[in-house]
């Protein structure tokens, strides 16, 4: 096989892992979304390791892939504790509610537009109503329609 | 010899290669979903994320025979085309499900590579383990509909800064790459490739050289579970201390009433 | 008994047992003591005073063996004790001198400071009645600072302060007597300043403190001076670096015997006041003596409070009662004088010195005596007093003759019982009218308080000068010295003129520089050398010189001498008034405290009653010694061989035994004239005193108007003038002036006429301030001088330092501090709490960094 093709290959794929995760990151203000990005992020360093590492016939690159793995799950799991208390802090998964960090005198962000819910982009399927319609704790559907 | 001109030169070259086009088709598609309003603007998007694939896809360099380039071509295409629908999908369950598809390319990346525990390894660690407790939280946090957040992006000055960002940083990596395509020639399979007792040597090695940093990383794991059920019980403390002594709901949620959360719910 | 515990021993237990005393009480008092922490100083007290004795014991004891084996009458001794080398600094100083008088002392001299005691009669006196009052005033302090909080604190500074004093008194270099000098000053600050909380006792120890320091500034100086002058601050001879030891029973640890320094073959360093030098009389003159003996005269006018350093000793009396008895009799203020006494021989290199010292001596006597008159309350009358008779000692000193020096220590010696008696006195006064101490508030308390009347009224007595009580005989040595002093000065001139005409008290004739070499006896000494326990001492037998010293008085001509005799005389007339004025304001103290209509202060309703036995018991030991005191040690008066022991024993201190000093020893003799002046001035002034204040009051008080102007003062005051404006007559007619427009003409007029009259009573209204009752009531106006002329500039110059410092220092630190947060604030903007925009930045940042490292790399 020609390795210096396949490092090339796997480089270019692993970067563009890494911009794509990069973008994601800076663009979208789900956190979970934005977290997940991150780990795309780290996909494409691991690609990039597993290249350079056969390349140069060496295990390192893949046992830093290794650790990587193990540290995104411990990562994964302190900042899925973290944004889950920040949800019940805030009752919203938008990073730009966190924007109230900022310096005193800075002005806040506010979404001036929100475009329209597409019907196309309801994501679950409605099922079809059977037996006796559940007693909905009015507390609890005030919140949650807050989400 | 001023730096200056070799690297005009440089981007120069780059300007003509199908690479840098592909990379600015793609800039264009990730623009064109990210702040699409309309259905219509986002099915081109996609058309010309295809088409940037495409053009990548052309760039890339013939890895051995045919047979293999092809499933080579189709195991990268699996993990970008997961990879951009995770960024670009609207709704963050569909981005983790995405993302799970990116990963198992990712996965078939590295069996091609020879590297089989890490493929595996990533298979049922991330896809196995990780996404599912993202989608497990994502259900957990956002049970119904999906939020407005989801559904803006930032600002549109913020979509062009990322993307010229990345687009720098691909540009980077792709200078820097360029020197590789001039080597063409068949070499011999590493040894740590094409190694019968991958799993053994494997083993071997990291215990015999990183031993230390597995049992690091070992308490580290141990420490990040403590540490995420001690977040979690205490920030449900807090939580009903902030609320005036609200009972926790039999769910485990509190109900955040009252106005001593920031920015409150109302 | 003597033998027993040997001389050594008594020196260094005599301040041991205090310190040790004071150690247990401040470790365990607060404790463990509490209100039983006098015992254990009461019972340090006694011992030391019992070792004390013991030494006097055995000095006596030496003297007389000298005396019996000696040809010669006098003779000093001193013993050393050295403990152990404080201090060693090779080759610190190389003296280079062309005065003839340390000409033997040029080269490199080592620095070496001994921590060693020293026994001799001036010490063994001091140490002696140092003991004896503190022990006295610790007993009378158990019963009155019963039930003080800070009962045991008080106990622990009182053994601190005596250990401070009897170690000032006995050790053997400048330098310690200056450590001991400061822990005198900082012991005499803490127990002034015992009743912190009370603002005005906080202050006096500040204020006694402070003004201490400026006496301590210049006896620093001096001993800077008398380094760079003899290359040395011992007071004793030591061997010479590098030099044998000549044998071991002559020199240990490096301090020669006098038997060994007489041999010419042994180098040794001589001390300042070392036997060698004093005999030799090498002591440089001029005006490095000036130098010297002004600067050590300001460091002990700031101890023992004189002129214009004796602010401070009227505001101590706001410390408790035992402490200034404590302060005024023995440990604080008898330190000057101590020194003063010590440094004998270096003020007879200096006649304009001595003369400063008398002068100084008789000013602050008369102006002490002069406030003393009119003050009100009866610690301060008591305390001015003390300033007064400290003149007294300090014109003694200053007369620069044998039985001026010894008249001045003998006045110390009596004046701790009296005044210590007095001061108790007050205390218990003090105690019975619940801490009342202004006499305008009680009166006639005779009745109420008898054992205090009755000892108050022998320390009157004694103060007063009457005799046969101990102050009789103490003044009266030292008027007559004084007188002695001037009539010998003016005999000096009529010889001068006449020089045939020879006469007692001649100094004149050939200046006879003298060396040491052969003209010192040898002594044989039996047994002088002792070892006991690990304390090695060393003894010193000193043997009188035969021939006659130059005197200083050489170096002055006969205008200076004439006028120095006139101003001796002029000191001993100052002496007679302050005399008369002293037994004056002591006895109206006394009466106004004890005579009279009974007035007992309201603080005292329940208990105004004598004293407790442990209070009134020291009072009476210490009015008989007042009374004994005089009659047992100066035997004067005696018809056949009269003598006078108290001179004869501290005449062995080596620096009153040789050299000038002892060259002006005259045989002792009864001044019946002076006697009976001083005695029928202190009988007039006491029958004054009786006239105008158990007497009919009015005099005093048409006196008082009188001297106050206040016929004058009333017609010419301003507000007296103000009112003439308002007569009926001058308001008409300015009505009248004021119809006819010319109203700007009558108060014109007016105007001119009340700036004539302000004019001329100006004169009248400030003799009304200045009038001599309110002088001396206000104290001559010296703290309010003071105020103006020293804290006032210095309270500027802090306010300037603090607007300096306040504004232009704190400006810059300030404005530098306010740097960053302006630099931050325009990184403020950065700060927007997006996280994403965070990313960005990083992103961006990577990415230039990335770039750098390519273009770096490419070129």
């Amino acid at each position: 096989m020609n390795e210096s093709a396949m490092l090339y290959n796997y480089l270019l794929i692993g970067g563009v892992l890494f911009a794509l995760g990069l973008i994601g990151f800076m663009v979208r203000r789900n956190m979970i979304v934005m977290f997940l990005c991150v780990e795309m992020m780290l996909q494409g360093i691991s690609v990039s390791l597993v290249a350079w590492s056969r390349f140069h016939d060496d295990w390192g690159g893949q046992m830093l892939v290794l650790f990587i793995i193990a540290v995104a799950a411990a990562e994964a799991g302190i900042a899925l504790a973290l944004i889950l208390m920040l949800f019940h802090q805030s009752g919203t998964l938008d990073m730009a509610f966190w924007q109230d960090l900022r310096e005193e005198d800075q002005q806040a962000f506010v979404d001036h537009k929100v475009p329209e819910d597409d019907d196309r982009d309801r994501i679950w399927p409605t099922l079809t109503p059977a037996g006796i319609e559940p007693e909905v704790d009015p507390d609890e559907q005030l919140h949650r329609s807050k989400i | 010899m001023t730096p200056l001109p070799l690297l005009v030169g440089q981007f120069d070259d780059l300007l003509r290669s199908p690479l840098c086009w592909g990379m600015m088709l793609g800039a264009a598609s990730l623009w064109l979903l990210f702040s699409g309003r309309s259905h219509a603007l986002r099915v081109m998007g996609k058309v010309l994320g295809g088409i940037s694939l495409m053009m990548l896809a052309a760039t890339l360099m013939m890895v051995g025979d045919w047979s293999s380039q092809i499933v080579f071509c189709f195991v990268a295409a699996v993990t970008v085309v997961g990879a951009g629908a995770a960024v670009t999908a609207r709704s963050p369950v569909y981005t983790a499900i995405w993302f799970a598809v990116s990963l198992l390319g990712t996965a078939g990346l590295f069996l091609f590579q020879g590297a089989q525990f890490l493929g595996v390894a990533t298979v049922v660690v991330y896809a196995g383990a990780i996404v599912v407790t993202f989608l497990f939280v994502l259900m957990l946090a956002q049970p119904e509909g999906h939020a407005p957040y989801d559904r803006i992006s930032w600002a549109t000055f913020a979509v062009p800064a990322a993307l010229v960002g990345a687009a720098a940083v691909m540009a980077i990596v792709l200078t820097s790459l360029d020197s590789l395509r001039a080597v063409d020639e068949t070499t011999p399979t590493p040894a740590i490739a094409g190694s019968s007792q991958h799993m053994a040597e494997l083993g071997s090695h990291l215990f015999a050289y990183h031993l230390v940093a597995i049992e690091v990383v070992g308490t580290l794991l141990m420490v990040a579970l403590v540490g995420a059920i001690a977040i979690v019980l205490q920030g449900r403390k807090s939580a009903a201390e902030s609320t005036g002594g609200a009972a926790p709901l039999p769910g485990g949620r509190v109900v955040p009433g009252g106005g001593g959360l920031p920015g409150g719910t109302r | 008994m003597t033998d027993l515990i040997p001389l050594s021993t008594c020196l260094v237990l005599i301040p041991a047992l205090p310190l040790l005393a004071a150690i247990v009480v401040a470790a365990f008092g607060a404790r463990l003591l509490k209100e039983k922490s006098h015992y254990v100083v009461i019972g340090a007290f006694a011992g030391s005073f019992l070792l004390s004795c013991l030494l006097l014991l055995h000095l006596t004891a030496t003297h007389a063996a000298s005396s019996e084996q000696g040809a010669e009458p006098t003779r000093g001794f001193a013993q050393v004790v050295p403990l152990w080398t404080w201090a060693h600094v090779d080759d610190a100083y190389e003296l280079r001198s062309t005065d003839p008088a340390t000409a033997p002392d040029v080269g490199p001299h080592d620095f070496h400071m001994d921590i060693a005691l020293r026994a001799d009669a001036l010490t063994a006196m001091m140490l002696a009645m140092v003991t004896f009052v503190s022990t006295l005033v610790a007993i009378f302090a158990a019963g009155y600072m019963h039930g003080d909080r800070g009962y045991w604190r008080f106990f622990a500074y009182v053994a601190l302060f005596v250990f401070s004093m009897t170690m000032l008194v006995s050790v053997t270099n400048f330098v310690l007597l200056f450590v001991f000098w400061e822990a005198v000053g900082v012991c005499s600050y803490l127990l002034i300043g015992f009743w912190y909380e009370k603002p005005p006792a906080a202050a006096a120890g500040m204020k006694a403190f402070l003004v201490n320091r400026v006496g301590d500034f210049g006896f620093a100086l001096a001993l800077f001076l008398i380094w760079s002058t003899y290359g040395t601050l011992n007071f004793h001879d030591t061997l010479a670096d590098g030099t044998p030891e000549p044998a071991a029973s002559v020199a240990l640890n490096g301090i020669v015997s006098e038997v060994a320094a007489a041999e010419p073959s042994v180098d040794v360093v001589r001390g300042v006041l070392g036997v060698r030098r004093i005999t030799a009389n090498d002591y440089v003159g001029g005006t490095v003596a000036l130098a010297i003996c002004l600067l050590l005269l300001l460091g002990a006018c700031g101890k023992s409070a004189q002129f214009p350093l004796h602010v401070w000793l009227p505001d101590a009396m706001e410390g408790p009662t035992p402490v200034s008895a404590l302060i005024h009799a023995a440990t604080m203020v008898t330190a000057g004088v101590y020194m003063v006494a010590r440094c004998t021989p270096l003020f007879m290199a200096s006649p304009e010195a001595q003369l400063t010292v008398a002068c100084v001596g008789g000013f602050t006597a008369l102006l002490a005596g002069l406030i003393a008159l009119t003050q009100y309350d009866l610690k301060r009358v008591l305390a001015y007093s003390t300033v007064s008779q400290l003149g007294y000692m300090f014109m003694a000193l200053g007369a620069g003759t044998f039985t001026g020096i010894t008249a001045g220590m003998f006045h110390l010696f009596t004046h701790a019982f009296f005044k210590a008696l007095l001061f108790l006195g007050a205390g218990s006064v003090m105690h019975a009218m619940g801490n009342v101490i202004d006499m305008r508030q009680f009166g006639g308390l005779r009745k109420r308080l008898p054992i205090t009347h009755w000892t108050f009224f022998v320390g009157c007595l004694a103060l007063a000068g009457v005799p046969p009580l101990a102050g009789f005989w103490s003044k009266d040595t030292i008027v007559a010295a004084v007188h002695e002093r001037a009539h010998e000065l003016a005999h000096e001139v009529e010889h001068r003129e006449h020089p045939n005409d020879s006469g007692p008290g001649h100094h004149g004739g050939e200046p006879v520089h003298q060396g040491a070499n052969g003209a010192i006896h040898h002594f044989a000494q039996d047994g002088a050398w002792t070892q006991d326990g690990t304390t090695l001492t060393s003894v010193a037998w000193y043997a009188e010189p035969e021939t006659a010293h130059r005197s200083s008085l050489d170096a002055l001509s006969k205008t200076q001498l004439a006028r120095y005799a006139s101003i001796y005389q002029f000191l001993y007339y100052v002496a007679l008034v302050t005399a008369f004025l002293t037994a004056f304001y002591t006895f109206r103290a006394f009466y106004l405290t004890f005579y009279g209509e009974e007035r007992i202060p309201p603080e005292a309703a329940g208990h105004a009653h004598e004293s407790p036995p442990l209070m009134w018991v020291p009072l009476v030991v210490l009015s008989v010694c007042a009374v004994l005191a005089g009659l047992a040690f100066d035997q004067t008066y005696l018809r056949v061989d009269p003598t006078h022991s108290f001179a004869e024993f501290i005449a062995h201190a080596p620096s009153l035994a040789y050299g000038a000093v002892a060259a002006t020893k005259v045989p002792y003799e009864f001044h019946l004239l002076v006697a009976g002046i001083s005695s029928a001035i202190a009988l007039s002034a006491l029958l004054i005193a009786t006239y105008l204040y158990l007497g009919d009051q009015r005099e005093i008080r048409w006196l008082k108007s009188v001297f106050d102007f206040e016929m004058i003062a009333r017609n010419l005051d301003v507000e007296a003038v103000a009112r003439w404006s308002r007569v009926g007559w001058i308001e008409a007619i300015h009505r009248q002036a004021s119809a006819a427009h010319l109203g700007w003409l009558t108060s014109l007029l007016g105007n001119v006429v009340l700036m004539i009259v302000l004019v001329v009573t100006t004169p009248f209204l400030l003799g009304r301030t200045l009038s001599p009752y309110n002088l001396s009531q206000r104290k001559f106006y010296l703290d309010e001088i003071y105020f103006l002329v020293v804290v006032l500039p210095l309270r500027t110059l802090g306010a300037v330092c603090y607007v300096v410092d306040r504004w232009v220092v704190d400006g810059i630190v300030n404005a530098i501090g306010r740097l960053p947060p302006r630099l931050g604030a325009l990184m403020r903007p950065l700060q927007l709490g997006l996280v994403q925009f965070y990313a960005l930045a990083m992103v961006l940042a990577m990415l230039i960094l990335v770039a750098a490292k390519m273009i770096w790399a490419a070129s």
